[in-house]
């Protein structure tokens, strides 16, 4: 997954040294030690592994940035241009890398982005069953409750969202799902971590991916990640007014913070979640924190 | 023995004729792929955004061949087979003169690195100074191809009047 994109000599250290399976991000910044995530916890990256002492850790150069970042575009950084500009970059693997450099802006719009300084490499997981505790919870007489995913960055709301498509299909519950993955993540490259009734819409927004999905694939559940715009929300909003059950992930790191977010008041005033699946770091990404019905009563835990 | 080396000096003169001539010729529809190449890169790049390598590797196999191997030269460093320098970028290429290597090791060198408006650009400065060499070679071609073989049957007359 990584090795297309890496240097050699620090894709052999992580393979040597470091467990990939445990590793969550891996963070880069010209001239500062690269920092991994692993559970959740930071730690530096050392010539011999895993390190708790700065001095130890390994550099990365401008040149090495830049060069991760041209493999990462499979060396046409004009055919990734549309996702730099929004700040990141996704392989075909479903590695998600965030970008940092100066952007460049002609005419009030985001031209590209320039002069790259630090890098976060996602690596995405398929944690099997990490949905199961909430699986019960989000269908009804095989109906699947209009759901959102709420959780802080990096606290597994694509890992589920993963998971539970992956689990529906498991049980031959034989919905029409179609998946807008406008980062082209949740499914890592492979339609099979997706399992046999998902169809894919990437790289589209949202109100596109769900106008396009709803005329063309007829869906009876649409999953999509990370909700934030006005726009989102009036897809969505759209999307259950045609008879499509909805399951979305949002940022947040807590319900009372969630429903302070702005855009989201008429879809709760209209209760048109049902579900509320909140997620944490508690004990490493993924910990689900609590569900909740539509009154915000908590279900489960 | 004699007639023996009569036909062996005989046929050095042809071959060193033919071989003048290939050259030329070899220039002459290297710079003509190196059009295409360009021209195709222009168009997948700006309709579907196509990457560099799958625009190559769906090169006809006319102008792969005529590409003498620059190709996959190149391809081998986008796979990390190899590093992007001269020497692997023209191993096998003899025809070139420096001034031509170095337009094409920038050209190469500069592929995929930009957003789409300043690829392009970069496309279409090279696309015409690879026209410009193109008809240059064209030219060269024209006028020292024939000559070559030419002065090869030439020497080899000579060769069997001088020996006869």
């Amino acid at each position: 997954m990584l090795k297309k994109i890496l240097p050699n000599d620090l894709y052999d250290l992580l393979k040597t040294k470091v467990n990939f399976n445990c590793i969550n991000e891996i963070r880069m910044r010209v001239n500062k030690p690269v920092v991994l995530a692993i559970g959740g916890q930071h730690i530096f990256l050392g010539e011999n592994g895993v390190t708790a002492n700065v001095k130890d850790a390994i550099r990365v150069s401008k040149i090495a940035i830049e060069d991760i970042i041209f493999r990462a575009s499979e060396c046409s950084i004009y055919s990734v241009n549309d996702q730099i500009r929004k700040g990141f970059i996704v392989t075909d693997s479903g590695v998600r890398i965030g970008l940092g450099g100066d952007l460049i802006e002609e005419k009030g719009t985001i031209k590209t982005m320039t002069n790259f300084t630090s890098l976060n490499i996602r690596i995405p997981h398929q944690v099997k069953n990490c949905s199961l505790p909430a699986f019960d919870y989000l269908i009804t007489n095989e109906k699947i409750h209009n759901t959102l995913i709420i959780s802080p960055p990096g606290a597994g709301k694509t890992t589920f969202l993963r998971d539970f498509i992956w689990q529906l299909s498991e049980r031959n519950f034989a919905y029409n799902i179609l998946v807008l993955d406008e980062r082209g993540e949740l499914d890592m490259g492979s339609q099979d971590v997706l399992g046999n009734f998902a169809d894919k819409i990437a790289f589209a927004s949202k109100k596109v991916g769900f106008e396009n999905g709803i005329r063309s694939l007829s869906p009876n559940l649409i999953v999509t990640d990370e909700l934030g715009t006005r726009e989102d929300v009036d897809a969505v909003q759209s999307a259950i007014n045609s008879g499509v059950s909805i399951l979305a992930s949002v940022h947040s790191d807590s319900i009372e913070s969630f429903c302070q977010k702005e855009n989201f008041d008429t879809l709760l005033k209209q209760r048109v979640f049902q579900r509320f699946v909140l997620l944490s770091m508690r004990n490493g990404p993924g910990t689900i924190e609590g569900i909740y019905n539509e009154n915000f009563s908590r279900l489960r835990l | 023995m004699k007639i023996l080396l009569i036909a062996m000096l005989c046929g050095i003169a042809l071959f060193i004729g033919y071989k003048i001539s290939k050259k030329y010729k070899n220039r002459y529809i290297f710079f003509q792929s190196m059009v295409m190449l360009c021209q195709k890169f222009d168009v997948e790049m700006n309709y579907s955004k196509e990457r560099i390598k799958n625009i190559i590797i769906n090169l006809d196999e006319k102008h792969k061949k005529n590409l003498f191997g620059i190709d996959a030269n190149y391809i081998s460093f986008l796979n990390q087979e190899s590093p992007l320098n001269e020497d692997s970028l023209f191993k096998n290429i003899q025809f070139l003169k420096q001034d031509e290597k170095n337009v094409l090791f920038m050209f190469f060198k500069s592929l995929g690195r930009s957003d789409l408006d300043s690829q392009s650009k970069e496309i279409k400065n090279n696309l015409s100074r690879f026209e410009g060499y193109c008809k240059d070679t064209e030219a060269e071609h024209k006028k020292y191809s024939a000559l070559s073989i030419k002065l090869g049957i030439v020497a080899s007359l000579f060769i069997i009047i001088l020996f006869i």
